[in-house]
């Protein structure tokens, strides 16, 4: 990291980089300190966005995955459309969700949600039903009740499954608040990135960019902390 | 051993499976009774069907054709009343419970209390470990906590399928007499499915022999060495004998 900041403001003195193209770490932090409050504000608003969207996105994931456990029908007829959202642009449903939610808040965590949803419901739906054939066989020959199975075998089992599905999903919901936010909006990060690009004022741009990555990795950071403490039974990934 | 009516009636079972327009016949007939408290083994070449009818005696499949009684019951009403524990290859402990609430689950589930769970985990020698985890166990001890596992609920009839057939054969001998043990304790009925001839001798009252598939009962005989069986008997001229003499006649 400080190696790159280095040859960063090194290539800045050899090149002379236009200003507005690529500012100078300096010119960034400058921009920064003059800014932080509206950083931390707007950032805040953003984060807001993506921690709601993705915690209705996923919450709404797994209880369809739950669903498709207990209904083929249900499965074959709602997993097309989920494939169909997921395929879809981002960039082209944010002016049909503007449209219909409006320019504030809402809109953006619908946004989240939407792009939360896919990558929960896949990992949720096969960990309900990737179970050990003879942890069922055992729970039928005690005569276990469905709802027995589902919560003493298929929930437990799905953790795993469930948490690598939120550390996606977490990433992504940034993403797609950010992504609601430049299609239109009045706060949010996105927001004052994609007015600090009009204006040119590059270097707000860039520590706009910072904090909003920042966030993400933070939100990111947070999913793989609490895969450690739920899942604890699984060995480490690394 | 007990002169009263039989635990278990198997009569004429039946199994194919169909795939599209094949059919693939499983089990061709087999009939056999078992008498309460009674261990038998059921042996057979591999693929024979074994398992499958292991399965269609606790009701975890159905047969084509033929029927089972468990003390009366149809294996249906028997196992939703929970007369049946199984036991297999692999010991399926819930790696997100402890041993003891790993040993406590057929209790939840049947919502009865028959067996202390901890009573049961020194039983089987794992007295100490009720606390740890699955992962924290060794493959023998996995195995012992399953045994601890199928006996809480005080089950009429434990089915076998190859339950220690993973283990090396040291850890193996030990567990198969901590299930003598066991079974010299409570008394329940046992079917014990496996490859081994020597093992199925060693362990049983009466040895069932399957052909290949479809699967019908070759023969079925008593065992001849009086109890207990020390783990020494396996040395035996005579023990070598019987076992020689069932391997060659099954070849």
């Amino acid at each position: 990291m400080i190696g790159l900041l280095c040859a960063w403001s090194a290539a800045e003195h050899v090149f002379h980089f236009n200003p507005i193209i690529m500012p100078s770490p300096g010119a960034i932090g400058d921009a920064f300190l003059a800014n932080y409050r509206r950083l931390f504000r707007e950032t805040g608003i953003t984060m807001e966005e993506s921690v709601l969207g993705f915690l209705l996105g996923s919450f709404g994931a797994y209880l369809v995955a739950i669903f498709f456990v207990y209904s083929r029908t249900f499965q074959q007829a709602v997993y097309p459309y989920a494939v169909a959202l997921k395929s879809t642009p981002l960039i082209a449903i944010a002016p049909l969700l503007v449209l219909w939610f409006g320019n504030g808040l809402f809109s953006k965590i619908v946004m989240s949600a939407l792009v939360a949803f896919f990558p929960v419901l896949v990992n949720s739906a096969k960990g309900l039903t990737a179970v050990d054939p003879e942890a069922l066989d055992l729970m039928k020959s005690l005569s276990a009740s469905r709802w027995q199975v589902l919560t003493k075998i298929r929930v437990p089992n799905s953790l795993s499954y469930l948490m690598a599905g939120l550390k996606i999903a977490s990433s992504l919901a940034v993403v797609g608040a950010v992504i609601g936010e430049f299609t239109g909006a009045t706060e949010g990060i996105g927001h004052l990135i994609n007015t600090s690009s009009y204006y040119l004022e590059t270097p707000l741009m860039f520590a706009g960019v910072f904090m909003i990555s920042l966030g993400g990795i933070l939100f990111f950071g947070l999913m793989a902390f609490l895969e450690r403490k739920i899942v604890f039974w699984q060995e480490p990934a690394h | 051993m007990s002169p009263s009516a039989p635990i278990l009636e198997i009569r004429e079972l039946n199994k194919v499976y169909h795939s599209g327009r094949d059919s693939v016949p499983a089990i061709g007939s087999v009939s056999f009774s078992v008498g309460r408290g009674e261990f038998v083994a059921i042996i057979g070449p591999s693929g024979c069907g074994k398992s499958t009818l292991l399965k269609i005696i606790g009701d975890l499949l159905e047969p084509s054709a033929g029927f089972v009684s468990v003390d009366g019951l149809s294996a249906h009403q028997a196992r939703l009343k929970g007369r049946f524990s199984f036991v297999f290859q692999n010991p399926v402990l819930l790696p997100w419970r402890r041993i003891i609430d790993n040993v406590r689950l057929p209790l939840e589930v049947l919502g009865r209390h028959s067996r202390e769970p901890e009573q049961l985990l020194q039983m089987v020698g794992l007295a100490g470990f009720e606390k740890r985890y699955p992962q924290e166990l060794s493959g023998g001890m996995q195995h012992r906590a399953a045994l601890a596992r199928a006996l809480t609920f005080d089950p009429q009839l434990l089915l076998l399928d190859e339950p220690f057939g993973a283990l090396d054969e040291f850890t193996r001998d030990a567990l198969n007499q901590q299930l003598l043990q066991i079974w010299q304790e409570t008394g329940v009925t046992i079917l014990f499915v496996t490859h081994g001839i020597g093992e199925a001798l060693f362990l049983a009252d009466r040895v069932i022999v399957l052909s290949g598939r479809p699967a019908t009962v070759r023969e079925a005989f008593k065992v001849p060495f009086p109890r207990p069986r020390p783990d020494a008997l396996k040395e035996t001229e005579y023990f070598q004998e019987v076992v020689k003499s069932l391997r060659e006649k099954l070849e």
